[in-house]
């Protein structure tokens, strides 16, 4: 299994490799909730002293405008030999694999891979791989890895659980006519719910639109063995982390802390959706 | 090639209601594999009678199939396709890969992209093509523009959202409901998390006011864009609203018939008189949507209490007696003698009258109708039809 995380800064890249993190995956002008941004340059650079080792994140939504300068974009990183291309918008695929490139990508659309089927329909397209959708149970990821296709997981961090266009919290702000707050890179932001008292969901608006992110950090630590069998990407996913809760968090799944040690400096994590399957219609549940 | 007016439908009554007042194609679902599901969904017998309804008609029945599956749902989905097949639906609407590639292997169905997969531009949409579905009903994000371009750069038929409501996440990207209440948004359970009510923080401190951060987007209505879209040359205009009443259903699939017969008949009338038909049944604030591109607060609904009184629906016509002047119909909400009233009809004819007389089923006279669903008589001095409505004025 390898372990994947996002890049901040060149510098950090070292130190990261140092603790475990196998493969860095780099932000581009196609990157939602961005926490970095990296030039060709710099990705040409880090692919130098970090063979194998770079993936990149294509994760916004592909609309009209943006094909022609994707293209462009795809047609530069064919040269660099990168070793992966994330994608959560099933374009970026059909673009890739007009330029060969469909080998690199791994398609990651947070939900829609909820079935095997998906696995088999992406490795008859021989796609590099894809990660496994992240409202789906334990028992049913088990079921997945009976085809020739890679899989990976967001398995540790703050997940997103929502994707709009809009521009949520600028248009709130205009509406109340409230004034000196940066949303540019604001990390900060957080919604509480009505009913929820002590829920504080992170919400980050970027150009791309409003993200929304569970209230509560996926840790995968105990399902470790089932995954390492299954997995071969486990992604971790930083934003919100501190640097340090990251370094924690790799620590964690390379056996230098223990579970209990980094809950107990870290306690707002959770098995997310592993044990919990959702219901199909309304049901006994209570939403209020 | 004529537009395509695509009505929703969430149980026989209202789908047959859709394609008499003009839609020329309803959507509905099936027991399973359907989003909405508290809608009243469709039993394949229901779907037979109502293909055989249609097609009479020379109309159409697009089933949606458009949950996103896991493998626990795939139970029973091959004989499910084959029965809509035999049944002869005209289109199923799919967002899962698994769903589009049974059907391509099992079945000649007709296969639709729903919304659901939000596809965004031209080379997705060619891609799917390419791939057997011939139809793709895009994002609801994409503007005017972009529908323009899509619709030049794609072979794929298009569907078009022009009312009703809106994901606020792009469609099938959300989990809220999934995470906040346990129910999954992309297999029929969606809570609308997204219309709760929330406060807003920077870091410790709070910016918003006893809950009032909203997410929630007016309803779509895009009267103002329709005679550019049927410039554009898109295939098929789509109501949204599955759970929407009768009355609903007819009012709006009315307006937006009378508004393309008459774009095509070279006859448009200031587009204020098709609102004004929408209106008497549309409670909910509207807005254009993502018509004129990025979104702004005109867009978004920050009252708390959006709903506006509509045109009261009291009956439905089941029957008329010419020698006696009596209508015969089933009552839908209160009304009482003296009251004035509309009567709309499927062609397009609105008359007004006055409920002078009002007997119960045994002809006895009353003076107020209470009992929903009671089979009533009132006079009628104009003969009125089946399936025409009454609405107070």
């Amino acid at each position: 299994m390898r372990f994947i995380t996002r890049l901040k800064t060149i510098e950090e890249a070292k130190k990261l490799n140092q603790f475990g993190i196998d493969i860095f995956c780099l932000d581009t002008d196609f990157t939602a909730k961005k926490i970095s941004k990296f030039s060709l340059k710099e990705i040409e650079e880090l692919q130098n002293e970090y063979p194998n080792q770079i993936y990149l994140l294509i994760n916004k939504m592909i609309h009209e405008d943006d094909l022609e300068k994707l293209t462009k974009f795809l047609k530069s990183i064919k040269l660099l030999n990168i070793s992966g291309i994330v994608i959560a918008d099933l374009t970026v695929y059909v673009l890739a694999k007009k330029l060969d490139l469909e080998h690199l990508i791994i398609y990651q659309p947070g939900t829609m891979n909820t079935d095997t089927y998906s696995e088999k329909y992406f490795s008859d397209r021989k796609i590099k791989g894809i990660t496994i959708s992240r409202e789906i149970t334990l028992e049913e990821i088990k079921e997945f890895g009976k085809n020739s296709i890679e899989l990976s997981l967001i398995g540790h961090g703050y997940l997103d659980m929502f994707y709009s266009k809009r521009k949520l919290v600028t248009n709130y702000l205009i509406h109340k006519q409230i004034t000196g707050i940066d949303l540019k890179n604001n990390y900060n932001l957080r919604l509480n719910e009505e009913i929820r008292e002590n829920e504080y969901y992170p919400i980050f608006e970027d150009d791309f639109g409003t993200h929304i992110f569970r209230s509560k950090k996926l840790i995968s630590f105990n399902e470790m063995n089932i995954f390492k069998e299954l997995i071969k990407d486990f992604f971790i996913e930083r934003i919100f982390l501190t640097d340090e809760e990251l370094i924690n968090s790799i620590q964690l799944y390379k056996n230098q802390i223990t579970m209990s040690e980094f809950l107990q400096k870290y306690p707002d994590y959770d098995a997310g959706f592993y044990y919990k399957r959702t219901e199909k219609v309304k049901g006994e549940l209570d939403e209020s | 090639m004529r537009v395509e007016l695509l009505a929703p439908a969430g149980n026989l009554e209202k789908a047959k209601i859709a394609l008499l007042y003009g839609a020329d194609a309803v959507y509905v679902g099936g027991l399973s594999f359907s989003l909405r599901a508290r809608a009243s969904n469709f039993s394949l017998e229901m779907l037979e009678e109502l293909v055989e309804f249609a097609h009479n008609l020379n109309k159409k029945v697009h089933v949606t199939t458009n949950i996103v599956v896991h493998d626990e749902d795939m139970s029973g989905l091959d004989e499910y396709l084959k029965e809509l097949d035999r049944i002869q639906v005209d289109a199923i609407i799919c967002s899962s890969l698994a769903i589009i590639e049974r059907a391509k292997l099992l079945t000649n169905l007709e296969i639709h992209l729903s919304t659901q997969f939000s596809v965004t531009n031209s080379s997705l949409a060619n891609y799917f093509y390419s791939e057997g579905v011939k139809r793709i009903v895009p994002a609801r994000e994409l503007s005017l523009q972009e529908i323009q371009n899509l619709k030049y750069n794609t072979s794929a038929d298009l569907e078009i959202f022009i009312h009703g409501g809106m994901c606020v996440s792009y469609s099938g990207r959300c989990t809220l409901s999934n995470y906040m209440v346990g129910r999954d948004a992309n297999r029929g359970g969606c809570a609308h998390s997204c219309r709760w009510l929330y406060d807003l923080y920077n870091k410790d401190k709070k910016i918003s006011d006893n809950h009032d951060f909203q997410m929630s987007s007016k309803d779509l209505e895009i009267i103002e864009y329709l005679p550019k879209l049927l410039d554009i040359g898109v295939t098929s205009l789509k109501i949204e609203g599955r759970m929407k009443s009768i009355h609903y259903i007819a009012t709006v699939v009315l307006a937006y018939r009378m508004l393309i017969d008459d774009y095509y008949n070279k006859e448009l009338k200031p587009l204020s008189f098709y609102k004004k038909e929408i209106k008497k049944a549309e409670n909910r604030l509207t807005s254009f949507g993502f018509m004129e591109g990025d979104t702004t607060i005109k867009q978004q609904l920050y009252n708390y209490r959006s709903e506006m009184p509509t045109q009261e629906f009291i009956g439905i016509v089941k029957n008329y007696d010419p020698v006696k002047k009596l209508a015969e119909i089933e009552q839908r909400n209160y009304f009482k003698k003296g009251d004035l009233i509309e009567i709309v009809s499927p062609k397009k004819i609105f008359k007004k009258s006055k409920v002078d007389i009002l007997y119960d089923e045994d002809m006895n006279e009353i003076l107020v109708a209470r009992h929903p669903l009671q089979k009533l008589y009132i006079n009628m001095d104009f003969d009125v039809k089946p399936y025409d409505l009454i609405r107070r004025l």
